[in-house]
């Protein structure tokens, strides 16, 4: 039944679906982080820290407390904050940038290279081709925060002496502890990001034409955040996907508050369970052209 | 095409569901709560029974007094020059910035000797971290420490002091027990004292206590006190203002939990590389004794000259601080001009609770009364 000698070269490695969705997960993670795109996406993403590093180690002018993005002042002390520093730079742009590009072509892609009829030449494959995709997606999230965690790590490490880590709170715990906060924030930015990829997988649908998907998708990530800080609105706040992004400052504090991260989940399952029913509901009835 | 509508229903159903869960579940968190009747009295006793002295929780503290929303705390610390005026201008700045929009702490008690407050900043914290004889300051965004030591002698005297002072003196407001106990403490008969609708707060089930000025010429509506019905420690503190809807301001938990929180939370050591500052707690001036000195660091010699005048009683009280001890740098902060307008015979700052009056001899004239009425009082 292998239908892959039709396919054009990037969407090859589809096998036989016989062996259900797990082979399609596979073929499509494969596919995914293949892509030059998305190399060059998380080598964009590994730059941020590596820049920020650089640039403070580079200058001669040191910075009071509390001038700059948080925690820059703390660089040259301890390396390791390097990575926190990255973060906050990168959640309200980047990350949201990069999750657009990736969520915005998981249909619209396949579509405008009229190879998504023959993604859906199973009976059950439109719901396991949506499930598929946003896992995609979902694990680009995931590879996007850990390559930028472990780059400022990284990148810290080599320029800037490390040591024990203060928290917001003045207390101060082990380089071992503090990783394990690196990778506790990255799960809290990866959460972050699952409703926005939903958003942009539901968009992906709308369309065939991919870069209207990205586009729309990162317009929706800078429409919210701008919602935001507009303080009339502020009843519509908590109901933002990007309203907790920055809340991981939480899981810097002593002892370990994992309220905003609870919250935080429980937005983003919400937008999870509605842009996941209307992407189920467009893509099930819409018609493959292509 | 019956079928392709089915298949539209979960984009119809799921958004239905959701919103409703969104409306739903703070409904049902303050669904109606019955609980056993009790007259103010009752539960008065009920407070001061409250043998609750450890527990850990989250505070949210929220103000609406028409005051423009001030965001200099949190971020302003780099603009922090010169530590001597610096620390003065710092306690004005963040007493204003806790008086405008909600900020939330988290809060450990552990004992009578033991607490820590955390306020949440964005992307910073402040620290105030109280353990026996010491207490530590911490500002996260300027990475600025302060101790404040209080020597084993002045301790002592404060502890009796204390026990004297603790019924009549407004002590530290950050706990919402703290503030109830105040204004538990100021009734009089000017005050109508009655028991709410129960409700709940943080999870728990509780007595309202509802406190009613008589006075007319008062800007306070009323005052509502939240008292855990099973404990008797106040939960929350609601202000209500004449002619306003929403409460001007309100301290509550959000949740609280009654176990004794890790005591090496109170073993503060400032981290290397902050800014450390050691202040000895100047002689015990009367106002500051038992505060801690959490608020005042040290800046009551100044105000040792002159004494406060109050006037009036109950609601409608107005304080007078003469000339003298009013801190030359009040006029140099730039919020100054920001905060007050002009008005005849001085400047005023008006919110909805709290009239400050600067008379253009320099006295300074304050209560929860109108302006006019500050304005009479000043002649």
């Amino acid at each position: 039944m292998s239908s892959s000698d039709v396919l054009t070269p990037e969407s090859a490695a589809i096998p036989a679906r016989r062996g259900g969705g797990w082979d399609l997960l596979g073929s499509e993670i494969a596919v995914l982080f293949r892509r030059r795109r998305t190399w060059a996406m998380l080598v964009a993403v590994a730059l941020i820290p590596v820049l920020l590093a650089v640039a403070v180690r580079l200058s001669s002018s040191t910075l009071n407390p509390g001038e700059g993005p948080p925690f820059l002042d703390r660089v040259t002390q301890n390396g390791l904050f390097v990575g926190f520093t990255a973060m906050v730079v990168a959640i309200p742009l980047f990350l949201p940038l990069t999750v657009g590009v990736v969520a915005g072509d998981t249909i619209a892609g396949e579509a405008g290279l009229g190879t998504l009829r023959y993604l859906l030449v199973a009976p059950a494959g439109r719901v396991r081709l949506l499930l598929v995709k946003y896992a995609g997606a979902a694990l680009f999230c995931l590879v996007a925060t850990l390559t930028l965690t472990l780059s400022g790590a990284l990148i810290g490490a080599a320029l800037f002496p490390v040591g024990p880590v203060t928290l917001l709170s003045g207390d101060t715990i082990s380089v071992a502890e503090s990783l394990l906060r690196s990778l506790l924030v990255a799960a809290y930015v990866t959460v972050s990001l699952l409703g926005l990829a939903m958003i942009g997988l539901f968009i992906s649908t709308l369309t065939d034409v991919p870069v209207g998907a990205m586009a729309a998708t990162i317009v929706v990530s800078v429409v919210a955040q701008i919602l935001d800080v507009i303080p009339q609105l502020s009843w519509l706040h908590p109901w933002l996907f990007s309203h907790y992004w920055l809340g991981f400052a939480d899981l810097l504090r002593q002892p370990l508050d994992l309220g905003s991260f609870g919250q935080n989940a429980i937005v983003q399952v919400g937008y999870l369970a509605v842009f996941g029913a209307l992407a189920y509901s467009r893509f099930v009835t819409k018609d493959i052209l292509s | 095409m019956s079928h392709n509508s089915l298949r539209w229903l979960p984009a119809v159903i799921v958004p239905a569901v959701v919103v409703a869960a969104v409306i739903a579940v703070p409904l049902q968190a303050g669904a109606a709560v019955d609980l056993p009747d009790r007259t103010p009295e009752q539960v008065l006793l009920l407070v001061n029974d409250s043998a609750m002295s450890t527990f850990s929780g989250t505070v949210t503290q929220s103000a609406d007094l028409g005051l423009p929303s001030l965001e200099l705390g949190g971020m302003g610390g780099g603009a922090a020059t010169e530590s001597s005026t610096a620390s003065a201008a710092g306690a004005l700045t963040t007493a204003l910035e806790l008086l405008s929009g909600s900020h939330d702490f988290r809060v450990y008690v552990g004992g009578e000797n033991q607490s820590r407050v955390q306020i949440k900043d964005r992307m910073a914290e402040r620290d105030v971290i109280h353990n026996g004889s010491d207490v530590w300051l911490y500002d996260s965004s300027s990475n600025e420490s302060t101790h404040l030591s209080v020597p084993p002698d002045v301790s002592a005297t404060a502890e009796a002091k204390l026990g004297e002072l603790k019924s009549q003196l407004p002590t530290d407001l950050s706990t919402p027990s703290q503030l109830a106990e105040r204004f538990l403490n100021d009734l009089e008969p000017s005050t109508t004292v009655s028991v709410g609708t129960d409700a709940r707060v943080a999870g728990r089930s509780v007595y309202q206590l509802v406190l009613t000025p008589q006075a007319t010429d008062t800007l306070v509506a009323s005052v509502s006190i939240a008292v855990d019905a099973e404990t008797g420690l106040p939960l929350q503190v609601t202000v209500l203002a004449e002619g306003q809807s929403t409460p001007a301001l309100q301290v509550g938990f959000t949740a609280i939990d009654f176990a004794v929180p890790d005591p090496a939370l109170f073993d503060f050591v400032p981290p290397a590389g902050a800014t450390v500052t050691e202040q000895i707690v100047p002689e015990m001036s009367d106002s500051a004794a038992g505060n801690g000195a959490v608020k005042h660091p040290g800046d009551h010699s100044a105000a040792a000259g002159a004494v406060p005048i109050i006037t009036g009683t109950g609601w409608s009280s107005i304080i007078e601080v003469p000339a003298a001890a009013v801190p030359a740098e009040l006029g140099d902060n730039p919020m100054f001009d920001q905060l007050t307008t002009s008005v005849a015979g001085g400047r005023a700052l008006t919110t909805s609770l709290l009239t400050v009056f600067l008379a253009s001899d320099g006295r300074v004239l304050a209560g929860a009364v109108p302006l006019a009425r500050l304005q009479a009082a000043a002649e």
